[in-house]
């Protein structure tokens, strides 16, 4: 395991009036350059250990470290200019306008006037905002637009750390699946250390390096990669909360491409028609595949293979069903369920790349590592 | 400022309103329009003055802590029965005795009591009505608890805070001429001196001046808001206007 970026030691919160801790004796090691999904019921303690994170709520007993210095000992102000924070609320100043906003801290930090243009500009840029939106009010921008301000708001003076709390929570699935991905890409560039709260099963597992699942009164039920997560769930808790179809939802996280290669039954139309038939019967299959110049041209029925002088001259059954390398095994399974052919051809940038079978895709669900 | 026995301004009984009006002697001599506004504006400038001396700051820290909502509650009550004239007769007496003569230590105590109530509570909500996301991120930006309480909360709050002090002001400039009852001058003067001398050009006049005042009062107030105010606090006052009225 690489170096942690932030460490929770027995972080415990009890807070003033309730019988019983919102967080108890949490531990919890975050990776540096990796994205950690808090996950849980509702009231279990997920907001209260991020805002312990940037000493918003104090614990009542316990220690965290960010790069291996005990945070309650660093000045709050400073401390918290290094973790961006963004919230589902947004939480942008609604008098201000976007490139004010995204230039909060660094106009609290004193920067030149040209400096903070410069940097508001490839913050703009970074989440896929517009020049001209750069000069609006927040209430002129749609939710999805906003939350991309609070991004750019939080990236603002490059902090290493990023808390980010049900942060695509108020936007419709769409928007949110696109946010996803855009936080994704914009991970692979930057390699923030990031913790997000999230009450969405799929968006943890789809985002996150690592998946805590919190109990009621913050108590860790487990923390894995979500690929263990859902294959093996450490207690009855975790099973029950992440649902019948936990081995489905796996089919998400691995890609064609981690499958082994599988030529399957393919050819090349220059081949002779009794190769075809040979492979046609070692594979007890109804189709060939076939090749031209290394591309997939398309599938021919066995009957027609019986009377064909060469393989060119067969009639070709097209579209065939595509995926890419990059395609997860669940799309894969979706392309495979609407074709005819119940065996998807992956396209490797214009190149034949082998076949996808269910029975591969079921065999790659039963290895646990991806 | 002791005025016994009261000077009265002395206008023959069949002058027209226009001719009273239009007379230079009406505007500028010793009883004149001019002096008498000037002391109403500067006895309002001065209730309000302190108004807002005492009333935002205790408002505004006390909405940026949370606290004190009863006390914000009970103030809408209390503040609305107060009756400005019988406190300010009341407070005649016990002027007198302290030797603060007649004026204008009542009038200014009651006008101040009715100034406090909008002024305070206007701060109050609308500190607290401001979106605790915003503050938040604010605060995990690195904002200190002044800078939140400035240029967080009362930024945001600036133009409801307005509201509360125009509202304080009209009020104030339209109750000051009880003033004129209570042994003192001002613009109420006119109305008093037309009744003693059942004349009915100086009862309208009065009125309408003091009604003037009272939307110029208004209006200078408005203008005050607008240059202060910077464009994107104003643009949401526009906007929050229509969703939610403002306490007034
Ligand atoms: N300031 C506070 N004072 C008292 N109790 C609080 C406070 N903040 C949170 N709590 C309590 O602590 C518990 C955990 O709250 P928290 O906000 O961390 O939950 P959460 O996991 O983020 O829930 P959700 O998914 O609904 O956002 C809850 O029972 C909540 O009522
Ligand atoms: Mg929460």
């Amino acid at each position: 395991m690489t170096e942690s970026a932030i460490r929770l030691l027995e972080l415990t919160k009890l807070f003033d009036g309730a019988g019983e801790p919102a967080v108890t004796a949490l531990t919890l090691d975050i990776p540096r350059g990796s994205i950690v999904a808090l996950i849980g019921p509702s009231g279990c303690g997920k907001t209260t250990t991020l805002r312990m994170i940037n000493r918003l709520i104090e614990p009542t007993s316990g220690r965290i470290e960010i790069d291996g210095e005990d945070a309650s000992l660093r000045p709050v102000a400073e401390l918290r200019r290094g973790i961006g924070y963004v919230i589902q609320e947004v939480g942008l100043f609604p008098h201000q306008t976007v490139h004010q906003n995204i230039g909060t801290v660094p106009r609290m930090l004193r920067w030149e006037r040209a400096r903070v243009d410069e940097r508001v500009a490839e913050l703009a840029g970074l989440v896929g905002l517009e020049p001209e939106q750069l000069g609006r009010y927040p209430d002129e921008l749609s939710g999805g637009q906003q939350q991309r301000v609070g991004v750019a708001r939080a990236l603002a003076a490059d902090p290493p750390v990023l808390l980010m709390d049900e942060p695509f929570g108020a936007v419709d699935p769409i928007v949110r699946a696109r946010l996803q991905d855009e936080l994704l890409a914009l991970q692979e560039r930057l390699r923030k250390t990031i913790v997000l709260v999230t009450h969405d099963i799929d968006e943890a597992v789809k985002v996150a390096d690592r998946v805590a699942v919190l109990n009621v009164g913050g108590i860790l039920e487990q923390y894995a990669p979500p690929d263990e997560l859902l294959h093996a769930p450490a207690s009855a808790f975790v099973e029950e909360f992440l649902g019948d179809d936990r081995e489905i939802r796996r089919l998400a996280l691995k890609r064609v491409g981690d499958l082994p290669f599988e030529q399957g039954p393919v050819l090349d139309i220059g081949r002779a028609p009794a190769e075809a038939r040979a492979l046609l019967d070692d594979a007890r299959s109804e189709w060939i595949g076939l090749t031209s110049g290394g591309s997939f041209v398309g599938w021919a029925h066995r009957d027609h293979v019986e009377e064909a002088a060469t393989l060119a001259a067969l009639p070709r059954e097209l579209p065939a069903a595509q995926v890419r390398a990059s395609s997860t095994l669940r799309e894969a399974m979706e392309v495979i369920m609407n074709s005819r052919t119940s065996v998807a051809v992956i396209d490797d940038g214009g190149r034949f790349g082998g076949i996808v079978t269910l029975e591969q895709i079921r065999s790659g669900l039963a290895g646990r590592d991806a | 400022m002791i005025a016994l026995p009261i000077a009265q301004a002395a206008v023959p009984r069949g002058i027209g309103l226009l001719e009273w009006l239009g007379d230079l002697d009406t505007w500028l001599g010793p009883d004149g329009i001019l002096s008498s506004g000037l002391d109403t504006v500067t006895l309002c400038a001065a209730v309000m003055g302190t108004g807002i001396l005492l009333a935002l700051p205790p408002a505004a820290l006390l909405a940026h802590l949370r606290r004190g909502e009863l006390t914000a509650t009970a103030l809408v009550t209390l503040g609305r029965a107060v009756p400005t004239f019988a406190v300010a007769a009341l407070l005649v007496p016990v002027a007198l005795r302290r030797g603060w003569g007649f004026e204008p230590w009542p009038i200014f105590l009651a006008l101040l009591l009715l100034a406090l109530p909008p002024l305070y509570l206007n701060t109050y909500t609308a500190i607290r009505h401001v979106d605790q996301g915003t503050v938040d991120a604010a605060r995990a930006m690195g904002f200190g608890e002044r800078s939140i309480l400035f240029r967080v909360e009362f930024a945001l709050a600036i133009s409801v805070v307005f509201t509360g002090i125009r509202v304080a002001a009209v009020q104030v400039v339209a109750t000051e001429p009880i003033r004129a009852f209570l042994g003192g001058d001002g613009l109420g003067r006119y109305v008093r001196d037309g009744l003693g001398q059942n004349n009915e050009t100086l009862i309208i006049g009065g009125a309408l001046l003091i009604a003037a005042l009272a939307a110029t009062t208004s209006l200078v107030v408005t203008l005050l808001e607008r240059v202060t105010v910077p464009h994107g606090v104003r643009r949401l006052r526009l906007q929050t206007a229509s969703r939610r009225g403002s306490i007034g």
